[in-house]
């Protein structure tokens, strides 16, 4: 009898732990913020901070989207504003205005941009690949995830830090 | 094989500390024949080597020493006499020596030198003579007991165990117990021994005593487990009688540490002057705050003790870095031996100030420029016996190499007494080469015309031969103190020879820094390429070709101003006097413009990333007390840009902003700061009529906001004075710092009517004076006249 109450316990035990396994599995966790009229997104594990702005100081013979760089607690930071790298018109800062510091590997950069959204967790199905284009290895964009009613853009965080000047 | 690997680093790191010494000795003894320390000392080198490289299993290493050791000894008991070509032979198996140890290191094992000729060479030297030596030695010169004792006994191990390899680790621990316990009898017999025979044996014995201390620490080593037994004894035989007179040897005590970890101790101790710069900046902020407060003795009094202590353990962290340049040093003897013999010149070095100490980083980088200045003063410096005898100089040339320091820089002086640098030579060779213009040449100062033998492909040499003449070196060595952000000096007579000045910071981490303005940015120039700074007007400055000089005394210094260099945008107007700060890195000179300088500052630099890494002109950044990053200028690189980079100086600021053609009414722009909305109401409805665009400000601040943002291009501004936050005085002085505003009509309209109030205005750069209440009429006529509005309407 005992044998198979525990049994059924067991099974059940399963049943409700396994779903969640998968579902773990199957789940990116990614940080939504808005850069011009469009919403991107990060890998959360990719994010070191997300800061409210600072000053920082101009770096010559830069492109005009590398704003220059800034002091976060000792270290040296270059910080990049998105909306000039993705060729949107200089705005000047606001107060919903963030530095997210982003770390891949051990390149780090602040990457300025308009707003913050949420924290969401999407299932890896949710998401499609990058719309096709010619250069698909210099492509920022890792795919584009859907959620209810709205498109999601998420960012290669090695190609964001990458160098291009 | 765990022990086995540490053992045999230790025998690698401690023969390369050996073979360092063993060179300069090497050479020494070939003017001193006769020195007996010296003999013993090479001797015994070579006897080390050959023991542990016989215990290690070394077979073409302990042959090659076998050898060597054999002719040595012959030498050390007066059988032989070394000259010249007994010399040759043995320094080139020194040679040998060491491209086995590095072989050694590099793959474990000694094969792949040849050593069969030499060591025939060596035999042919020795005569073919006595090869049974080392067992006698121990007999003949009880001094060298050490020695000869660690020798036999490695030895034996070799004859009684040679496949020590195929033992396990026990059984190899088992075998040095015992050996270490031989040894520890005999030498207690021999102590014995020599107590008896103390008398007789002193005169031989205390010369070589003096090396018992390094000699102990090599043997020590090689035996990690059990060597507290043996130092007892090594030091009751060091604190003998005979040595009574000097200090215990063998008390110094000193550990090897991983350089990393003195990097990584460097790193934190920059973060904490960071920290203290902080500290000390916020304890001034507080004092202005809370003067007179109790509380704020009791915090200066923490604040300096945490700086001072921070500034020693600066330094004192520093001090385990320093290295004594004689490591480098070590290797022109012998060096300059080899040249003098291949040129066939006479050609003696004398080294002062080898104690003199310097960071580790330093040490390594020095090198290199040293051996070329000092190849370059024995081919082209020192003239050839011949040549010297007929000048009635001395016939042997003399090179000296000098170190000392002075102030925070270290000073590496490199003298010959040669033919001296001819300018007239050196620049019709620089013409010839294409290196210079005829026009530079005229111009050119001596100390430039120096500096010509630094140019990439410039050589004075009229054949390359293999020791110089290609034009290389001397673009290394100014190549390499740049890097280390030295100066180069030279000095020359003809006929009396050349010296070549290397000014070197001490360290490269923490440095002193001038930190100069430029509009509202601000750099850190290292200071150690700081000459010094000038303040002259801006009349100073003369345009020539296309670029600004300036005369500093005696010289022409050609200027470049810092805006240009990292293109800071002109805002504000610069002042009728300019701050020069005069520049030097290795043998070229600068002159920097600045708007300001700002003070000196102990700075700490930090990479600017992977990202950003590698942009001209900028070697890194470091943290302000403030808390704000400042940029590290690169001189090296500035120096570069500075010849590419256009003067505008002169430039006029008009020039710049090219007027646009007004075509409509609405072009025309004119901004209404005022506080009362009312008044801005009246001031509208007045200028309406003319169709003119009109933009409102209610105070000062928010006009000079408006300004900066330079969304428009205003053609007049109508002021009113009284206003809260910035009054019409203070902003009409605020916009005329602005080089793009300077022309700009202010209008001051107010109800002020008093004759101060109408001087004021004209003092803070008004054109116009409109007194309240005003007739639109007169004010839209005012308005038309200021801002040459030429349309029909």
């Amino acid at each position: 009898m005992s044998d198979k109450l525990q049994s059924i316990i067991n099974k059940q035990n399963q049943q409700q732990n396994e779903p969640d396994a998968s579902q773990l599995d199957d789940v990116v966790q990614l940080v939504g913020f808005v850069v011009g009229v469009e919403e991107y997104s990060v890998p959360i594990l990719s994010i070191q901070e997300i800061i409210k702005p600072i000053d920082w100081t101009r770096v010559p013979q830069t492109p005009g989207y590398v704003l220059g760089v800034f002091n976060l607690r000792g270290s040296v930071i270059p910080l990049i504003d998105l909306r000039q790298k993705f060729g949107l018109p200089e705005l000047k800062h606001s107060d919903d205005t963030r530095f997210i510091v982003i770390r891949h590997e051990d390149e780090v950069a602040g990457f300025v941009i308009d707003r913050l959204t949420e924290a969401i967790r999407l299932k890896k199905s949710a998401i499609g690949p990058a719309p096709e284009s010619v250069h698909a290895e210099e492509s920022m964009i890792e795919g584009v995830g859907k959620q209810d009613d709205r498109i999601l853009t998420i960012l290669k965080v090695d190609k964001l830090l990458k160098r291009d000047f | 094989m765990d022990e086995f690997e540490e053992i045999l680093q230790d025998f690698l790191v401690e023969s390369f500390e050996l073979i360092e010494q063993l060179d300069q000795d090497l050479v020494e003894l070939e003017s001193t024949p006769e020195d007996l320390e010296l003999l013993n000392r090479i001797f015994r080198v070579a006897h080390t080597v050959k023991g542990a490289s016989s215990f290690l299993n070394f077979d073409v290493l302990t042959h090659l020493t076998h050898h060597m050791e054999n002719i040595l000894n012959m030498a050390r008991h007066g059988d032989l006499k070394i000259n010249a070509e007994i010399m040759d032979v043995v320094l080139e198996s020194i040679d040998l020596m060491k491209a086995l140890l590095v072989t050694i290191r590099d793959t474990g094992g000694d094969q792949g030198v040849e050593v069969a000729e030499c060591v025939n060479r060596l035999d042919i030297a020795a005569g073919g003579a006595g090869v049974e030596a080392p067992d006698a030695v121990a007999e003949v010169a009880p001094s060298t007991s050490q020695e000869a004792e660690s020798a036999s006994a490695s030895e034996k191990t070799d004859e009684e165990e040679p496949d020590y390899d195929a033992m396990s680790d026990q059984e190899v621990e088992d075998e040095i117990e015992r050996l270490l316990m031989e040894r520890q009898q005999s030498d207690k017999a021999k102590r014995d021994a020599k107590k008896k025979a103390e008398p007789v044996v002193e005169s031989v014995v205390s010369a070589p005593v003096e090396e018992v201390k390094p000699d102990v620490k090599a043997e020590v080593k090689p035996v990690a487990s059990p060597p507290p037994p043996k130092r007892p004894a090594a030091k009751k035989e060091a604190a003998a009688p005979v040595e009574a007179k000097r200090a215990p040897t063998t008390v110094e005590q000193t550990i090897r540490v991983d350089v990393k970890r003195l990097d990584h101790l460097m790193n934190l101790i920059g973060e904490l002057v960071l920290g203290k710069n902080r500290l000390i900046k916020i304890n001034d902020d507080v004092e202005e705050r809370y003067e007179g407060e109790e509380f704020l003795e009791e915090l200066n009094q923490v604040v300096s003790i945490v700086s001072l202590v921070t500034t020693d353990l600066q330094i004192a962290v520093m001090k385990t870095r320093m290295l004594p340049i004689g490591k480098v040093f070590n290797k022109f003897p012998r060096m300059i031996r080899d040249l003098s013999r291949e040129l066939g010149k006479k050609i003696e070095l004398e080294i002062s100030g080898e104690e003199t100490e310097l960071d580790k980083s330093i040490v390594e980088e020095i090198g290199d420029p040293l051996v070329h200045i000092i190849r370059n003063s024995c081919d082209h410096g020192i003239e050839s016996a011949e040549d010297r005898a007929v000048l009635e100089k001395p016939e042997m040339g003399i090179i000296g190499l000098k170190a000392y320091h002075e102030g925070n820089h270290i000073v590496v002086q490199i003298t010959d007494d040669g033919k001296g640098l001819d300018t007239d030579i050196l620049k019709n060779i620089a013409l010839d080469k294409g290196v210079i213009s005829e026009k530079d040449a005229d111009t050119m100062s001596e100390k430039e015309a120096f500096a010509l033998i630094f140019r990439p492909g410039f050589s004075t040499a009229a054949e390359v031969t293999s020791v110089s003449g290609r034009g290389v070196g001397m673009d290394v060595v100014k190549t390499n103190i740049e890097k280390l952000n030295g100066l180069i000096d030279i000095d020359s007579e003809i006929g009396k020879g050349t010296s070549i000045k290397l000014k070197i910071p001490l360290t490269l981490a923490i440095i002193q820094a001038l930190l100069v303005g430029v509009q509202e940015e601000y750099y850190a120039i290292p200071l150690a390429s700081v000459l010094e700074t000038v303040r002259i007007s801006t009349e100073e400055i003369y345009t020539v070709e296309n670029r600004s000089v300036m005369r500093l005394r005696e010289e022409v210094l050609s200027l470049v101003h810092i805006g240009d260099i990292f293109d800071v945008e002109r805002v504000f107007d610069a002042s009728e006097y300019a701050y020069v700060v005069v520049l030097g890195l290795a043998e070229s000179k600068i002159g920097l413009i600045v708007d300001s300088l700002v003070g000196q500052e102990e700075i700490v630099i930090k990479s600017l990333g992977e990202y950003l890494k590698g942009i001209e002109g900028i070697a890194g950044a470091t943290i302000r007390g403030d808390g704000g990053v400042t940029l590290i200028v690169d001189v090296a690189a500035l120096m570069h840009m500075a010849k590419s980079v256009k003067s505008t100086i002169a430039i006029d600021a008009e020039s710049k902003s090219s007027m646009q053609e007004k075509t409509k009414a609405s072009d025309f722009k004119v901004m209404i700061v005022d506080d009362s909305r009312t008044d801005r109401l009246i001031m509208q409805k007045s200028l309406e009529p003319l169709g003119i665009t009109l933009i409102e400000a209610s105070d000062g601040q928010e006009a000079l906001g408006i300004l900066k943002q330079a969304e428009h291009d205003f053609d007049a501004m109508l002021i009113d004075i009284e206003m809260p936050r910035m009054d019409g005085y203070s902003l009409a002085g605020e916009i005329k710092k602005y080089n793009k505003y300077k022309n700009l009509p202010l209008i001051a309209v107010t109800s002020r009517t008093g004759k101060s109030d109408r001087m004021r205005g004209v003092e803070s750069g008004m054109v116009e004076y409109i007194t309240k209440p005003y007739s639109p009429d007169y004010l839209m006529s005012v308005v038309k006249r200021n801002i040459k509005f030429n349309l029909e309407m």
